[in-house]
């Protein structure tokens, strides 16, 4: 029973083993023959394989792969296959005997031909499988060998090759609106954005001149409300003397105490923009009443419209090119 | 086991004890003021509404530099934060402006607002460069990172005289920075200028990001760079020590000195600037640099009356901005009224 089990289930690792013949010579053989002597009802499809082929057992495959592809034959095979399976008894039977002959002879090569004569219908399963390993074998090297057209959609084997030409052509199809969308995609997130040339022209030029305007019409601001103090030397006594008033002069003022000289400055000065409203208040910050109390732009349109007149001058870093 | 309680006998005997967080809102208060003018210091964020390309990203990042040093450079934003996020946190931190960057579909749209009460303008960015475009188009870009230490100047040209929106932009741009006092000014602290021109034929703002560079007059390249690398020159070439002095270069002399950039300095700014010579001021684009539109006014942070609408565009791209903007779309539909009557009031 179980030798018929292993009949018919032989065949997978038959394939399995079936690549690899020549390493499997390499391999000690001790290994295998404590399975024989555990499992004494192995098949021998093993040991065939250790074995290197005699010429006449490779012409026997290459008769039979010639017969593989002819279409009748296959129909016998079909035949013989339905045949076989109502009738596992005898099967088995032909099984036992099949390993008892070939644990009685260790040379195997020679029997190949009477074993397939003799029980043929019996090893039929196991040799037909590799006669078909064989046959996919040498189909599969027809085809490799076979030299193909200069095909743009390459080697393809099966009958659809319209099938597969049309799905191609859907695929390019799908793909270029999808590289269409993408480029509108960049386009979008990118307008507005524009690459500077690589020289001035004329209208930057104009800008730099403007902001350049203004920026010395601060600078100059700044030299006058600063100089008074540099342009004197403190080392004379009578420039001392001068300086030491100013000195005192704007301490009274960061006090508070208005004194006359400081109104001119003051006046160019962005602070009295804040403070322009009543003079009395102090000059220095934290003295005053309203020292970090709000903003002052909390009426920004209302107040503006008033005094807009009257403010637009006094911050110097505001002035306008259209002023001259 | 008496020492520990030393401290606070101590503290107690010094006078009212003050607790941690009113002495640390003080410093916080103090840290918005300014200490010598006692103005607010306005501080920004510059931030985006809406997913961003990535070229918007940088412009974004661009703004953030001419802001500084007061704003957040690396503000992180996420999908779900929304406006009111953003003012919650503004009003602890004393932040006063916002500078909202959204991408819809039509144009990418700055707007310039005041923290907690608005207004809002809004701008088109009708074209923009990156910094990194500008410094790729220039021979020898010039940026030290020394520049972003101090706030810009502001230079406004071609703003004033105008009608009202542009008088409460002028009023906007001028407190979006700290206020230069003339007297007190260091002048190595004006490094950068911003420049916001009005154009008067295309009706758009300019926005311009330069440094500022002082050059002394009347003296050659050569001295000039010998000053500053501090390098021995190679005098191979001379005969004698005068010829390097005296020989004409190539280079710097071609440049015009005009005499509009010339400027007298009150205190010696650095080596080669001193109070005694003239200096020339030279401008270098440091960008980003943008046209912008006027599109729309709103008395309100992003929402409010809206106190002037691009007039042209008005009817075509009514659609077009209600859809783009995806902040505040209802409250446009609701302002829709006050917009039309808005219209009236300019066609009058």
């Amino acid at each position: 029973m179980a030798a018929a089990t292993q009949t018919l289930s032989a065949p997978p690792p038959a394939a399995a083993a079936a690549p690899n013949t020549g390493k499997r010579k390499r391999q000690p053989k001790g290994n295998k023959k404590k399975k024989k002597l555990v499992r004494s009802d192995q098949d021998d499809s093993f040991r065939r394989r250790r074995n290197k082929p005699s010429a006449k057992f490779l012409k026997l495959l290459r008769k039979r792969a010639r017969d593989y592809n002819s279409d009748d034959e296959e129909e016998d095979d079909d035949d013989q296959r339905q045949e076989h399976p109502p009738n596992p008894r005898r099967r088995r039977d032909d099984g036992d005997d099949d390993e008892a002959l070939s644990h009685s002879e260790p040379e195997e090569d020679e029997d190949e031909d009477g074993e397939d004569e003799e029980e043929g219908a019996s090893s039929s399963a196991v040799t037909r499988f590799e006669q078909g390993c064989r046959a996919f074998r040498v189909a599969f090297l027809k085809i490799m060998a076979k030299k193909l057209p200069d095909n743009p959609l390459g080697p393809i084997m099966s009958a659809h090759k319209t099938l597969v030409a049309a799905k191609l052509a859907e695929e390019v199809e799908q793909h270029k609106p999808k590289g269409e969308a993408r480029k509108e995609k960049r386009v979008a997130a990118e307008k507005g954005h524009v690459i500077p040339k690589d020289h001035l022209d004329s209208k930057e030029k104009e800008l730099i001149k403007v902001a350049t305007k203004g920026v010395v019409r601060l600078f100059n601001a700044v030299n006058k409300a600063q100089k008074p103090r540099k342009d004197l030397n403190p080392s004379r006594t009578k420039d001392a003397k001068v300086l030491e008033k100013e000195r005192k002069n704007t301490f009274l003022t960061e006090l508070g105490m208005p004194s006359h000289q400081d109104k001119k400055s003051k006046a160019s000065s962005n602070l009295s923009k804040h403070t322009g409203k009543d003079e009395d208040e102090p000059a220095w910050a934290p003295l005053r009443d309203t020292y970090m109390l709000g903003s002052k732009l909390k009426d920004w349109d209302k107040m503006k419209d008033s005094s807009a007149a009257s403010e637009q001058k006094k911050v110097p870093l505001s002035d306008s090119s259209d002023e001259e | 086991m008496r020492q520990p309680r030393s401290g606070p006998g101590k503290r107690r005997g010094r006078g009212p004890r003050i607790p941690a967080a009113t002495l640390r809102k003080q410093k916080a208060a103090l840290a918005n003021v300014d200490q010598i003018t006692g103005a607010k210091i306005p501080k920004s964020f510059v931030f985006a509404r809406g997913k961003l390309p990535s070229t918007l990203r940088h412009l974004q990042q661009d703004l953030r530099k001419v802001m500084l040093p007061y704003t957040a450079l690396n503000l992180k934003e996420k999908k779900r934060n929304n406006l009111k996020d953003f003012v919650n946190v503004a009003g602890p931190l004393g932040v006063s402006h916002f500078l909202i960057l959204s991408n819809p579909k039509s144009l990418p749209h700055l707007r310039f607002a005041k923290s907690p009460q608005g207004p809002t303008f809004t701008f088109q960015i009708e074209e923009y460069s990156l910094a990194a475009d500008i410094a790729n188009s220039q021979k020898r870009p010039r940026c030290p990172p020394g520049i972003f230490q101090n706030s810009p100047l502001v230079v406004l040209g071609g703003l004033t005289g105008l009608g009202n929106p542009f008088r409460s932009l002028v009023e906007y741009f001028q407190h979006m920075f700290p206020a230069v006092d003339p007297s007190t000014v260091k002048l190595a602290t004006c490094q950068r200028i911003l420049l916001l021109k009005h154009d008067k034929e295309k009706d758009v703002i300019e926005f311009r990001h330069y440094s500022i560079k002082l050059q002394p007059v009347g003296v050659s390249r050569r001295i000039r760079k010998l000053m500053q690398n501090n390098q021995v020159p190679d005098l191979g070439e001379y005969k004698d020590v005068s010829d390097f002095v005296t020989k004409a270069g190539y280079g710097s002399e071609s440049e015009v000195d005009d005499e509009a950039a010339m400027v007298s300095l009150p205190s010696d700014v650095d080596k080669l600037n001193r109070a005694s010579r003239k200096s020339a001021v030279r401008l270098q684009e440091i960008g980003p640099r943008m046209t912008m539109r006027l599109s729309k006014v709103e008395a309100g942070l992003c929402s409010g009356d809206v106190l002037y609408s691009w007039p042209v565009e008005k009817e075509v791209g009514k659609k077009g901005t209600e859809t783009g903007e995806e902040v505040e779309e209802q409250e446009e539909d609701d302002n829709a009224e006050a917009t039309d009557e808005s219209e009236d009031e300019m066609e009058v």
